[in-house]
């Protein structure tokens, strides 16, 4: 199964509370490039949208005056997207070409994504663009260790936006951006300042951008393993961090837990038996996969790569590429895990994955 | 200390890891304490031990049944229509015409077991028309000997709210006649619960119904030297009433519980992991709800078991159908690592070898990711492809045999229509099994045969013939096993793959004193005359429970 081009790209926007959402989500929903977004908010959440003059409301659903739609998520996900599809066929609402979600401040995101990944009511016609996550660069190095939500929410996005960096000391950047190293390792982070941010380098961060291009693929397979990944063992000594390498582990003990790991094959492999391996992996260990994302060289394309991701034990159906992105045809897959041994991943994708020639890279 | 209780004189056949002979026993506090001759436990005869004098009867450990259903069987025997699965189509009516001139209007008939042999008659609006002459005013639900499938009539489809207009549930089939597509009143799998389910709530005071049929179950068990069994699918009402009747003394022998995965056909709300959350409540000296039941496939008769090769061609499934698992390898696999990490084995039902494959894939998927763990039992475990049966080993898997249900009968000839000459013939591979170090254990499924006599069991294992005669001919006759082995697979064996050996399963210092006497030496007299074998007196705990007039 592959993503219909055609359908209407949903970007997950989610933080833990007091991370600066709100007003990120504020920023953005004023700046006219966006006026044809509709915004689903969950209803715990605390958009303030008084100042945005409200021109037209229909029960839970309002048009605000830039022309975007905002409505509050009654039910569930799926319901309100198939209710705001069939508002737009009645003439009832105008038409809109990206969705965005605002996910309360407590939750963890993996159930949404999994919605829009995999469930057959919303796969057709809409398709996960990515996920941003806000992080408050004051607290954020404490949330991200005393609340699991916060961890799952950086772990799972596609980009994390550093608020309040303006007002953050210098070594409360630095030990955050080293937690966050270790959470969502090669995932870009945009230090934000008011939350102002460019909308262009947070919504087409996903797999599928208008044009069917990979834009992100090389942001996640970490550039520096392309050529050599035993580079990324040295990654925590890297010049500009000198400060992270002392940092106190009490304050970083996710990093016992959460590992990034990444596996690399030579050849291309069999997709029936590495997807094999990947529902394997689902069903074994779904609770301690964050994320994972990958390209795969399979033996009946090799030419066209194709693009897994999932969060946790739900994957999104594999995109095929028309081309590789880069020089490197090797299989290459990231695994943020939490307590998952990487022998594991190895041994079981020779044995289930029917792969040879298989190298596996911890990423601290 | 001294003995309560010494048998002296006897033939003790203790299934000991020598499997030696002895001609005393000696017990204490429900224990055996010591085996040996009469002059060896001569010492522990104190002021008040009684002494039984065996007359040089045969003495044996208690024997295991690994899979029943007994709250059913005893349902079955004290309040149900008993049919009997060689009856005819027209043999089956008659017994219902019997029954419905007996009852008050709306009343129920419910009982079993038609054959699968009839299942051909099931599959046309006249069945339904049949069963309606015969029972205009009652409804009636008769189970099948896979009790997989129910057979109703009009009248129970009216109280069960379905029509020919109905949909299938979910793994279910409520068979239509192919020309006018008219419910036949053959439910097939899950939709079986829609009659159970209709049944059930005209039952006043199940609770009472359960524990009456629990204690008549165990009675019946005791009368064939049963004092250990594993229930195969034990849902809630069944562990509360096992529960209860343990509370009162009156559970004479180890239950092993397996709980359900999935709802099961008889229609309960609480299983899966809500019951498995509940389990400890109903744990007690005798109740070890330490087994999970899961399904992979339904019965081949039916055409649901999940089979390696095709079917053979018919009209409603075409040439090429395989059946099809209920569970997928992931799926599964999930399922038996949730049941380690909780300290539970599973009871895996594999009816083909399709499922039995993919079922030793999942328990090799949950190894290879989690490393050695519990045991696990593959129960019916009769299809087996060649290349599996070392994997039984190499996977710590238990083939948890059915003898009683394969012999030539009329399950088999339903069988033998079902599945092509070459597959249908290799069935049960047992002496493979034993060859490949394979812990076998067997089983009842009473009520799935009409009563859990585990002596037709060990013929069956013996000769592969019918001990009942009537149906000729042996089953692959080069898989049969000598006695000393299938005696180990109905008590030794079964005690370690229910869990209960450190309990159970040998006549030995330190095991429970399970033992049963037999009306014959089992090794003097020949394989055909084993299952006339008669338990003369069974002994639970060192407390006589059965003896016979």
């Amino acid at each position: 199964m592959m993503t219909n081009r055609h359908s209407i790209p949903v970007t997950v926007l989610t933080g833990f509370l007091g991370s600066g959402k709100t007003t990120v989500l504020n920023r953005l929903l004023s700046d006219s490039r966006l006026s044809d977004t509709a915004v689903i908010i969950n209803e715990f959440g605390e958009i303030g949208l008084d100042h945005l003059l409200v021109t037209h409301s229909t029960e839970n659903l309002i048009v605000l005056n830039n022309g975007c739609l905002c409505c509050t998520v009654r039910g569930d996900l799926v319901q309100t997207l198939c209710e705001l599809e069939m508002k737009v066929s009645s003439g009832e609402i105008p038409p809109f070409r990206r969705v965005v979600i605002e996910t309360t401040g407590l939750a963890d995101p993996a159930p949404i994504l999994h919605t829009l990944m995999a469930d057959p009511a919303v796969t057709p016609r809409w398709h996960l663009e990515g996920v941003i996550a806000t992080v408050d660069a004051v607290n954020g190095a404490h949330t991200l260790v005393a609340h699991e939500e916060a961890l799952k929410q950086a772990a799972v996005a596609d980009r994390i936006l550093l608020t309040k960096s303006d007002i953050a000391s210098a070594d409360e950047l630095t030990a955050v951006r080293y937690q966050l190293r270790g959470i969502a390792p090669g995932t870009p982070i945009i230090e934000t300042i008011d939350g102002t941010v460019d909308p262009a380098a947070i919504l087409a961060v996903g797999l599928y951008d208008a044009a069917g291009k990979i834009a992100d693929v090389r942001h996640w397979l970490l550039r520096e393993q392309q050529n050599d990944g035993r580079n990324i063992a040295h990654h925590h000594n890297h010049a500009g961090h000198g400060k992270a390498a002392d940092h106190p582990h009490d304050v970083n003990r996710h990093d016992d837990r959460i590992r990034a790991h990444c596996i690399i094959v030579e050849e291309p492999v069999s997709w029936t038996s590495f997807s094999y391996w990947l529902e394997l992996l689902a069903a074994m260990r779904g609770e301690q996969m964050l994320r994972v994302k990958g390209i795969v060289a399979v033996s009946d394309h090799p030419e066209q790569p194709l693009v897994i991701h999932g969060v946790q034990h739900v994957f999104h159906p594999p995109v095929k590429l028309e081309k590789w992105p880069s020089a490197d045809r090797r299989t290459r897959v990231v695994f943020i895990t939490r307590d998952l041994q990487i022998e594991e991943l190895e041994h079981t994708l020779r044995k289930f994955g029917k792969a040879d020639r298989v190298s596996a890279l911890a990423v601290p | 200390m001294k003995a309560d209780l010494i048998f002296i004189n006897g033939s003790v056949y203790t299934v000991d890891a020598a499997r030696s002979w002895a001609s005393s026993v000696a017990v204490a506090d429900g224990k055996v304490i010591a085996v040996g001759t009469d002059t060896q436990t001569d010492s522990l005869k104190g002021p008040s031990t009684r002494t039984v004098d065996l007359r040089g009867r045969m003495m044996m450990p208690g024997i295991i049944d690994v899979h029943n259903h007994h709250t059913r069987g005893g349902q079955a025997d004290l309040y149900e229509t008993n049919i009997s699965p060689t009856l005819s189509f027209e043999q089956v009516l008659a017994v219902v015409r019997k029954r419905a001139s007996e009852i008050a209007p709306d009343e129920w008939i419910s009982g079993g077991i038609w054959g699968s042999n009839i299942v051909s008659n099931l599959y046309k609006k006249a069945a339904r028309d049949a069963l309606d002459t015969a029972s205009p005013d009652n409804p009636v639900m008769l189970r099948d000997d896979s009790q997989h499938s129910r057979w109703v009539n009009s009248r129970a489809l009216k109280f069960m709210g379905v029509g020919s207009e109905t949909p299938d549930p979910e793994d279910g089939e409520i068979v239509r006649d192919p020309d006018n597509g008219e419910a036949t009143g053959l439910l097939l799998e899950r939709a079986s619960t829609l009659a159970e389910t209709a049944l059930a709530k005209t039952v006043k005071d199940a609770a009472g119904r359960n524990m009456s049929s629990t204690r008549r179950a165990v009675q019946i068990l005791n009368s064939f030297g049963v004092t250990g069994y594993q229930d195969a699918n034990t849902m809630l009402p069944y562990l509360q009433a096992l529960s209860a009747l343990d509370a009162k003394g009156e559970l004479t022998a180890w239950c092993v519980a397996s709980l359900p995965a999935h709802q099961p056909l008889m229609g309960t709300d609480v299983f899966g992991d809500e019951l498995i959350a509940r389990r400890e409540e109903f744990r007690s000296r005798h109740v070890r709800p330490d087994f999970v039941k899961i399904f992979m496939d339904g019965v081949p008769t039916t055409k649901t078991a999940s089979m390696i090769e095709p079917y053979t061609p018919d009209q409603l499934y075409g040439c090429c159908f395989r059946g099809e698992a209920l569970v997928s390898i992931p799926e599964l696999a999930r399922w038996i690592a949730k049941c380690e990490e909780h300290g539970l084995s599973t009871k895996i039902h594999c009816a083909g070898d399709g499922a039995v494959r993919d079922t030793l894939d999942a328990i090799d998927v949950v190894r290879s990711f989690n490393g050695p763990g519990r045991m696990h039992q593959i129960a019916h475990a009769g299809f087996i492809d060649p290349a599996d049966i070392p994997r039984f080993k190499s996977l710590d898997v238990i083939a948890d045999l059915s003898p009683i249900i394969w012999y030539p009968s009329p399950i088999i000839e339903a069988i033998q229509a079902a599945i092509p000459e070459k597959r249908s013939s290799r069935y049960w591979p047992n002496r493979d099994l034993l060859e490949a170090g394979v812990l076998m254990a067997a089983g009842s499924d009473w009520p799935v045969v009409s009563n859990p006599d585990p002596w037709l069991g060990i013929e069956g294992m013996v000769t592969r013939r019918n001990p009942k005669g009537g149906f000729p001919g042996a089953l692959w006759p080069e898989q049969a096993l000598d006695l000393a082995d299938v005696i180990e697979i109905y008590t030794r064996n079964a005690a370690r793959a229910t869990g209960l050996d450190v309990l159970t399963g040998t006549i030995e210092a330190g095991k429970s004193a399970d033992l049963i006497i037999i009306d014959r030496n089992l090794f003097e007299i020949q394989s055909d005359e084993l299952a006339d074998a008669r338990v003369l007196s069974t002994y639970f705990e060192g407390n006589l429970v059965f003896e016979r007039d």
